[in-house]
């Protein structure tokens, strides 16, 4: 990362889509994560089609039997609840959900942490002041108990889960953002901009955004990954939207059955969505961290 | 460092206060009665009158504030609409059993992670880095009511090993702490939601640990020891560990502050009498005022917690005294 003085690009750490298949085939972890996240979004994308029945459908076998608590079978891949639900479509139609809620809250999340640390950084002096307290106040929230009040006073909806995930979840990426901002501000590029007159604009979102899109890439994906554990958290509490099946909802309804003990299939199949999704991500950002933090390049 | 130490705290009062603030302006937003923060809608209409007056609801708003900040401070935490207990005496019990079960998750994430961190660096590349790093990132991304579910499942139902949840046998009931640490008992049920909790969390002390380590065994006094012939046991824990350990420190503070938060989950699987578990009774029941409380002392945990960490960080590097303003 020898950063070329006199051009006011850090080439560097530019990424074109050639980048990003570099960076996700760098290693086999990553390719693996990748393939999973694509996996995922296809089946998302496809739910209503794929699945064969209503999430809250009782079901009955071939022979016109209520399939109550069946393991898995040819006829219920995934086995069924105690109330004869088919849990393959609920799986499949719960990851819609659960990668909605990670999509949109990752996404305005990193927007609102990458704008809070850019401004903070690049401005410093009482701005970055005034906004680095507000960041501090959001970490002496607690994270789980501050979406369970939200929503046991707001209501169990999907749009007051995203919105409390999204008002906390900012903070990381504000402060470690506001970092990065701060020591390219330094560089000498940026004060060539200056010099020649460009707007705080112009230098905020033109010259520090591209050099911090690899920082800011990892932490979308970490906001993601975390949005969605903090979603099945909140859904397998009880504090889930109740009119859209998700991952953790599925846990939640095991857990209200007291089927703990013998419906095994129940549980394993929303777990295993749970961590495979999240892990992928974790996967997937490494290969981003060793870009934006090429200390860890060599080892 | 005084002074650093000094406006730390200071801000930790204002942090404080802010977070109190929120949550009066979030119950003051709830549809409906705005009474219902503090007045339970069963109960006489007399009573909601006087209670009514007393909690100043007929005021204006700022005024309603005040008299909010005055309780708070005066412990006068209202009444539970379920038990008509005192908030703060519910609270009082509470405490110290989320204390006590986040010291051992804690302890064991701790231990653990930063012993697992130094052999990994050690061993850099080996299998034991692969297996640790992968297996540290699936404990990571598997979120504690799933381990703690798996847990329960194997070790639980089908070995019969532990008790499935509580802390102590139904009916027996110890007098105090220090009481209860006596009992086997207590232990012994301890195991299973430690364990969840230390799962989740350990791969951050481990892989901070192993990356720091790393970091400083790449710098020039490592070399100099080497140079001067010294063991690699002793460059390894003396030289090395000790300077990583600083990295450790400050993740931690940060990492036990979100561990707070996941408390709800881990007490509410194996029915833990803690703050957690009381969370969300509380909410799932209504019971605002139980809510409310519950949410502002997790609050004060976490925010006591950050401000530790900040003086604990100070302590071990001396370096902070001259940038002390540069750290947040």
């Amino acid at each position: 990362m020898s950063s070329s003085g006199a051009s006011h690009k850090l080439h560097g750490l530019r990424l074109a889509l050639g980048e990003h298949y570099r960076i996700i085939n760098s290693n086999k972890l990553s390719q693996f994560g990748f393939w999973v996240i694509v996996v995922f979004t296809v089946i998302a994308l496809l739910a209503p089609w794929l699945a064969p029945y209503d999430p809250w459908e009782m079901t009955y076998d071939s022979e016109g039997n209520f399939a109550s608590l069946r393991p898995p079978s040819w006829e219920f891949p995934m086995g069924t609840t105690h109330l004869g639900y088919d849990l393959f479509s609920q799986l499949i139609l719960a990851t819609r959900t659960t990668l909605l809620i990670g999509v949109v809250s990752g996404f305005i999340s990193i927007v609102i942490g990458a704008n809070v640390g850019l401004i903070a950084g690049y401005y410093g002096g009482k701005v970055d002041e005034v906004l680095m307290r507000i960041t501090d106040i959001l970490y002496g929230m607690p994270f789980l108990p501050f979406i369970i009040v939200l929503i046991a006073l707001f209501g169990r909806k999907l749009e007051f889960i995203i919105l409390a995930i999204v008002l906390i979840i900012w903070r990381t990426s504000a402060r470690v953002i506001r970092a990065q901002a701060m020591s390219i501000k330094q560089r000498q590029f940026i004060q060539m901009a200056k010099a020649r007159g460009a707007s705080d604009f112009r230098i905020i979102y033109f010259h520090i955004l591209p050099n911090v899109m690899p920082l800011l890439l990892l932490y979308a994906a970490f906001n993601i990954a975390w949005s969605i554990i903090t979603e099945a958290s909140a859904s397998f509490l009880g504090f889930g939207d109740g009119e859209t099946i998700s991952w953790g909802g599925m846990l939640y309804e095991l857990w209200l059955s007291g089927k703990t003990r013998v419906a095994w299939w129940w549980f394993a199949s929303p777990s295993v969505c749970i961590i495979l999704l999240v892990v992928s991500l974790v996967f997937v950002s490494r290969a981003y961290e060793e870009v934006a933090n090429p200390r860890l390049r060599k080892r | 460092m005084l002074d650093y130490i000094l406006r730390r705290f200071v801000y930790t009062l204002i942090t404080i206060f802010a977070v109190a603030t929120i949550l009066f302006i979030i119950f003051r937003m709830l549809p409906g009665e705005p009474t219902m923060q503090v007045i339970s809608p069963a109960m006489d209409p007399a009573v909601q009158e006087r209670m009514r007056e007393a909690f100043g609801l007929n005021e204006p708003v700022w005024k309603q504030y005040m008299i909010y900040m005055k309780n708070l401070a005066t412990l006068e935490w209202g009444r539970s609409f379920v038990s008509a207990q005192e908030v703060t005496d519910i609270l009082g019990h509470r405490f110290w059993n989320t204390i006590l079960l986040m010291a051992a998750g804690m302890c064991m994430t701790l231990v653990l992670g930063i012993g697992m961190g130094i052999i990994m660096a050690w061993r850099r590349n080996g299998p034991v880095d692969l297996i640790g790093t992968v297996v540290g990132l699936i404990f990571q991304a598997a979120p504690p009511f799933i381990t703690g579910l798996l847990l329960l499942m194997v070790l639980s139902y089908r070995l019969g090993m532990f008790p499935t949840g509580g802390m102590y046998a139904p009916g027996a009931r110890p007098d105090g702490v220090l009481d209860l640490l006596m009992t086997a008992d207590f232990w012994h049920r301890l195991v299973l939601p430690t364990l969840t909790v230390g799962m989740y969390y350990i791969s951050t002390p481990m892989l901070i640990m192993r990356d720091s380590m790393l970091e400083v065994l790449g710098s020039d006094y490592i070399e100099l020891a080497r140079a001067k012939g010294l063991k690699s046991r002793v460059i390894m824990m003396r030289h090395a560990a000790r300077n990583a350990l600083l990295g450790v420190v400050t993740i931690s503070g940060i990492m036990i502050g979100f561990a707070v938060g996941g408390q709800v989950v881990v007490e509410s699987l194996f029915s833990w009498p803690g703050m957690g578990q009381l969370m969300v009774e509380s909410a799932a029941q209504h019971d605002y005022p139980v809510a409310q409380g519950t949410f502002l002392m997790l609050a004060i945990l976490v925010i006591s917690l950050n401000f530790l960490t900040d003086v604990l960080y100070s302590y071990l590097d001396p370096r902070i005294k001259i940038t002390a303003k540069g750290l947040s």
